[in-house]
């Protein structure tokens, strides 16, 4: 297993914001997690990302606990909600930040930074600054910095959130060619329910700290707590008073 | 229609604006002016030509204070970014904060004349290592006020993409966080700068008056009724201050706000 | 959503706590320690072990009751008149005042320090400054000596007018901010457009918004000035002196005896004006939460 997280928990004054909570995830899969705001996602990824330390339980990566290792070490990127480009370098310098700091060598640096730019079609755009993009561009600008330095695992915490329904649409797309191609383990965060179930392999629903993680597609649809059920009766509904009228 | 008085209250604050400057320059330029003259006897460069003599003492002083305003804004700057760091991401947060304004509103002259005991029993009465310390005294807990805002939560979640994406706190606080506080860093530097080159009370008490800088001359010549001196010293005092107004008016507003 | 703090710095939190202490605090607190110590006789060069005499002595003469009564009118007057005088230029002239050039001129005033402004004062208003030559010159006074005593004087005119050079400035500019941050002019259309004409929307919204906005920062100023050193030194009279000038040289007696009474004031104005830079945090913290 690539992930294997066991039993964690933590409060903030008495306030328990994450109970016992465990998942697996399997190396190049993608986990999704539904829930919504303040139901504890975002401190789960802040402690597996180290930036949060958790009151108990562990966290190992390929069988190795890395539980007391600093977020610097873990290989574990952390992508917010907003892009969080750096306004004082360009596309390009953002995309080869990681790869700055591991002091790869230049011609290194520029194949790779390269290869991404155009992956991400982005070559045109190699010399401007944050500021003079699209949303859309701005965060796969985002993606391609963070996935250029063959994280661990990367962890997205309501990545399109900040999009309109258009640019949204296809930067859900982008992502999964993205984690086809660069073989990402992902777990992602959304309160978004066809997003839930569009981008994960495997589903999980939070609610309140606690997290359930589903076997199967199938088992998180029936889930009354999931909301799908009474999505498909709202649809449903609608369908059967239009067919009544006719 | 009644007519409007606003022309007339433009003019006038225009007027009370720079009434003071062109009257300390025509000042610092006279000599020779006896009480019922309204305007001085003798014009000339005279008085300005004394601070390149060294029995006046202004040149020193002059060097005295861009030295010390510079490395008093060169600390106080980078320190403060660094406390204000620390004091952002402390628990008691705003207990710390108000704990900073103390020594910039209560007296500093009487806050460091309870302190120049102790300044004495280390050697940094009536030097310039004693000025600079007591005026970082007021500068630092400025500059930590200063930099509060830039700790909000976008530049904290920046500070945790980096760690995230493998850099150390070394390269945050290098390749990111200073450039991204670049122009407030500039900012904090000529308001900490002004502190300094403004002050009087400290540098008069820690000083002891043998750290001569141009506040203290001011003040030296107005006891020794040298109105003239007293009035080149204020136009030099008024100087940078002016040149930094030109150049951005941040530069200069945002004090203790 | 909790914030949460990084871990790179949780590890070193307690360096920088310390830091902060030492660098911040300390210098204060070995200040206050030193001057209550002295105050009861306990450090010092001429010390007997432990007395409460130096307090008796200063709770029982007038005089720093008196410097305390005399500093607060004084930096409630220049506080008030200054605020006044900002309040009055921003919301009457606020369209000439964001001309490019007025603008600028609204600034240059900062670029002049107490010390100089004491000066000028003085060189305007002595008995043989500007105005008593003008005076001279247009016939209303004979000699130097009939002009009225402006410097040094008992109603402190000189200190009220320096002081009130010193910060109409700066609320000026603070007004004039506050005016364009809290969008008063969308508020004061607003007025206009429910029928107040442009007089009472400006009194009724604008004035109201300003004042209260700008209530601890007036707070400040006065505390600040409370404390101020260097105008009242040069432009104070004999007695009663400001806060900071009397104190100053109640610690600087060649009387080693009356020493000891200079701490006495400087912990009882440390105290008094902490305990109510205290209360006006707290109570501006407790409005924020209610409001």
């Amino acid at each position: 297993m690539h992930l294997e997280i066991e039993k964690i928990s933590k409060s903030y004054g008495n306030e328990e914001v994450i109970k016992d909570l465990s998942l697996q995830l399997e190396a190049n899969k993608t986990l999704s997690i539904l829930g919504k705001s303040g139901c504890g996602k975002t401190t789960m990824l802040k402690i597996i990302a180290g930036l949060t330390k958790p009151d108990n339980g562990s966290i190992k990566m390929a069988g190795k606990d890395i539980s007391d290792l600093s977020p610097e070490k873990r290989g574990i990127v952390y992508l917010y909600q907003e892009d969080l480009l750096f306004p004082h370098l360009n596309v390009f310098e953002n995309i080869a930040f990681g790869l700055r700091i591991r002091k790869e060598n230049e011609a290194d640096i520029n194949r790779k930074v390269n290869e991404m730019l155009l992956f991400l079609e982005l070559e045109k755009q190699a010399q401007r600054m944050p500021h003079e993009l699209s949303g859309g561009q701005r965060q796969r600008v985002s993606f391609g910095r963070a996935i250029i330095i063959n994280p661990s695992i990367l962890l997205l915490d309501e990545p399109f959130g900040s999009l309109d329904s258009g640019t949204r649409q296809r930067m859900q797309h982008l992502f999964k060619d993205m984690a086809d191609k660069f073989q990402i383990t992902s777990l992602l965060v959304t309160h978004d329910l066809k997003e839930a179930i569009l981008m994960g392999d495997q589903i999980g629903f939070m609610k309140k700290g606690r997290l359930q993680v589903y076997n199967s597609r199938d088992e998180f649809i029936n889930d009354p707590q999931t909301g799908v059920q009474s999505e498909l009766h709202f649809w449903e509904g609608l369908k059967n008073e239009k067919t009544e009228q006719l | 229609m009644v007519k409007s008085w606003k022309p007339f209250f433009v003019t006038i604050l225009i007027v009370l604006v720079l009434f003071p400057f062109i009257y300390l320059l025509l000042l610092s330029m006279s000599s020779g002016w006896a009480f019922p003259q309204i305007i001085p006897s003798n014009f000339g460069f005279d008085n300005w030509k004394a601070i390149t003599q060294s029995e006046v003492g202004l040149f020193t002083a002059l060097m005295n204070s861009i030295l010390i305003a510079l490395t008093v804004a060169s600390i106080a700057t980078f320190g403060g970014f660094i406390l204000s760091r620390i004091v952002a991401y402390h628990k008691q947060k705003n207990s710390l904060i108000l704990i900073s304004y103390f020594p910039y509103i209560l007296s500093p002259v009487v806050f460091g004349a309870c302190l120049s005991f102790f300044f004495m029993k280390v050697n940094l009465f009536g030097n310039m290592g004693g000025v600079i310390i007591a005026q970082l005294i007021i500068s630092l807990p400025y500059a930590l006020i200063f930099f509060g805002s830039f700790w909000n939560e976008k530049n904290r979640n920046i500070e945790n993409l980096v760690a995230t994406l493998g850099g150390n706190k070394i390269v945050s606080f290098v390749k990111v966080l200073l450039p991204l506080a670049k122009g407030l860093l500039l900012v904090c530097f000529f308001q900490t700068f002004l502190i300094s080159w403004f002050e009087y009370g400290l540098t008069a008490i820690i000083g002891l008056g043998k750290v001569q800088t141009l506040t203290i001359k001011v003040f030296l010549y107005i006891k020794e009724a040298n109105f003239f001196y007293g009035a080149l010293s204020s136009c030099l005092l008024i100087m940078p201050p002016v040149i930094l107004l030109y150049l951005n008016k941040r530069f200069v507003f945002n004090r203790m706000s | 959503m909790k914030i949460s703090e990084p871990m790179l710095l949780k590890n070193r939190g307690n360096i920088g706590i310390l830091l902060f202490f030492g660098v911040i605090i300390m210098p204060f607190a070995i200040a206050f320690l030193y001057a209550l110590l002295y105050s009861f006789g306990l450090v010092g060069i001429l010390n007997d072990g432990f007395t409460i005499a130096y307090w008796l002595t200063v709770l029982s003469a007038p005089q720093l009751g008196y410097s305390f009564l005399y500093s607060a009118l004084i930096a409630a007057v220049s506080v008030i008149f200054s605020v006044g005088l900002s309040l009055f230029t921003v919301l009457y002239l606020k369209k000439a005042l964001n001309k490019p050039f007025i603008n600028f001129m609204l600034y240059m005033p900062l670029a002049i320090p107490g010390i100089v402004s004491a000066f000028f004062t003085y060189q305007l208003f002595a008995r043989t400054g500007f105005f008593s030559r003008l005076s001279y010159q247009l016939g209303i006074i004979t000699e130097a000596a009939s002009f009225p005593d402006l410097i040094n004087d008992q109603f402190a005119f000189g200190i009220i007018l320096t002081f009130i050079s010193l910060l109409a400035p700066f609320f000026i500019l603070f007004y004039l901010n506050l005016y364009k941050n809290e969008n008063l002019e969308a508020l004061e259309r607003v007025a206009i457009s429910l029928g107040a004409n442009p007089k009472l929307a400006t009194l009724k919204v604008s004035l109201p918004i300003l004042l209260k906005k700008s209530q601890t920062v007036v707070l400040l100023y006065f505390i600040f000035l409370l404390g101020a050193y260097e105008v009242p030194l040069i432009l104070g009279q004999e007695s009663p002196q400001m806060l900071s000038v009397l104190i100053l040289q109640e610690l600087r007696q060649f009387d080693l005896n009356k020493i000891p009474e200079g701490y006495t004031m400087a912990v009882i104005y440390t105290s008094v004006v902490s305990l109510i830079t205290f209360f006006i945090f707290r109570s501006q913290k407790n409005k924020v939460i209610h409001g």
